[in-house]
């Protein structure tokens, strides 16, 4: 790996657990919108009785959504495990490297011979493992997609709901605006938490 | 990297440093290798832009598997930043440091290597037939310091104590001790923090029969500039800083 490459794998990788806490307090966030519109959905009594199921979806999906966005911290913990070990490794190939050069004329130039062949393996190895996590890193991205826009189809629903229950409309529409909003900076964090990803993924 | 053989019997002292490629900015640094019949032990390994070059050198010496033994005075960066290359480069190696700074040189990458705790009052290392004394050197400058003496060889490794900063390719050897003073006066008084300390370092280290005091830094002292850096430093003020 060149020196600039090393530098732009550690950044998207803490850009991704970046991304990520920001998705988290968006989901919870959610599951607060959620309670806030069973409460109000609760008063409303009969007027609001369309509403009421779409309250538990919208809970549904913030905690699906923190359940997927845990795994995924520990995959993206892995991941910059895996990239600390890569550097080390190319690190000390790279410095075997220099020893060999140096040691042309050395009664014991050829012992290291071992050593260097297992820090390249163990380079190679590192990489493999890093793209393999990063694979699996961006199917778990994914799945994170699909609560997010489902719940940018709740959140249409909600407006009709909320539309008949008369004094009520108002804050039932508020909720119905936060679970949108919501759903939008998930699914933009998302996308740039897989955009970071493919350009490591890609820039071998 | 220069090499000096600074003992020569049933094993050997050699002594590395003066290193051509040695980026500008980075402290210049004396390591120290004992070789007997199958084993090696680096004294004080150096930072990590020295491992190259530094490993390159052993290998005039010894094959890496007989690399069995790291010896590190003290945690700083100087001494052993270079442990995690050599971590991966030494198939069967201890490294015998002290057992207070073993989480902080862990840092520096520590998994094959198996790190052998110095307890306060220090120790042996014993390489085959040769044994070397581990001396407590406590806040000089470290708080857990070691020096190496082979009471054989006659030879102290002093660590950072004796350290003198010099030019580039200075000779390894102090050939006029009152020129030296001036190169060793400033980092002895701003980098040794207690006069008891040093005290009590001085005091032990009279008592032992020593023809090479060798330390990581600068030149090293050859019988009677041994005598006079013991009296130079006795009566210097150190932690001048407070
Ligand atoms: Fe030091
Ligand atoms: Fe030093």
């Amino acid at each position: 790996m060149k020196k600039n490459q090393v530098k732009s794998q550690f950044v998207a990788v803490a850009s991704i657990a970046a991304e990520l806490s920001d998705v988290m307090n968006v989901a919870k966030e959610i599951s607060l919108a959620a309670a806030n519109a069973k409460a109000i959905a609760f008063r409303a009594g009969e007027k609001a009785k369309g509403f009421q199921p779409i309250t538990d979806f919208i809970n549904e999906l913030a905690k699906d959504t923190i359940n997927l966005v845990n795994s995924i911290n520990l995959q993206a913990v892995k991941l910059y495990q895996l990239t600390v070990n890569e550097h080390k490794m190319t690190a000390a190939s790279n410095q075997f490297s220099k020893v060999t050069s140096l040691t042309e004329n050395a009664a014991y130039a050829s012992s290291m011979n071992i050593s260097q062949e297992q820090a390249e393996q163990r380079k190679m190895e590192c990489r493999r493992e890093f793209q393999s996590h990063v694979d699996q890193l961006l199917e778990q991205l994914a799945s994170v997609m699909h609560p997010a826009r489902a719940a940018r189809v709740i959140a249409a629903n909600s407006r009709i709901e909320a539309s008949q229950a008369g004094e009520y409309l108002q804050s039932l529409q508020a909720v119905a605006e936060s679970v949108d909003n919501a759903a939008l900076v998930i699914h933009s964090n998302v996308q740039r938490c897989r955009t970071a990803l493919s350009i490591i993924n890609f820039s071998d | 990297m220069k090499m000096t053989k600074i003992y020569e019997g049933s094993y050997q002292w050699l002594m590395f440093g003066r290193d051509d490629n040695k980026p500008e900015k980075i402290i210049d640094t004396n390591q120290y290798v004992v070789r007997t019949g199958s084993r090696c032990l680096v004294i004080d390994p150096g930072g990590v832009e020295l491992f190259a070059p530094m490993l390159a050198a052993v290998l005039h010496h010894a094959p890496v598997e007989e690399i069995t033994d790291l010896f590190a005075s003290h945690q700083d960066p100087d001494i052993i930043s270079s442990l995690g290359l050599w971590d991966q480069a030494l198939p069967n190696a201890k490294l015998h440091a002290s057992g207070l700074w073993e989480g902080f040189i862990r840092h520096f990458g520590c998994e094959t290597i198996e790190y052998v705790p110095i307890q306060d009052n220090g120790g042996v290392i014993n390489l085959e037939r040769v044994e070397l004394q581990v001396i407590p050197a406590h806040y000089m400058h470290a708080s857990a310091n070691f020096n190496i003496y082979d009471p054989n060889a006659k030879i102290l490794m002093s660590g950072d104590i004796g350290a003198a900063l010099e030019e580039p390719g200075a000779p390894v050897f102090v050939d006029n001790f009152d020129e030296h003073v001036e190169k060793m006066r400033f980092f002895h008084q701003r980098w040794m923090p207690s006069n008891q300390a040093k005290r009590f370092w001085i005091d032990r280290v009279r008592d032992l029969d020593i023809d090479i005091l060798a330390p990581q830094h600068g030149r090293m002292f050859k019988g009677d500039d041994v005598k006079r850096f013991l009296d130079w430093f006795d009566a210097l003020q150190v932690g001048i800083a407070v």
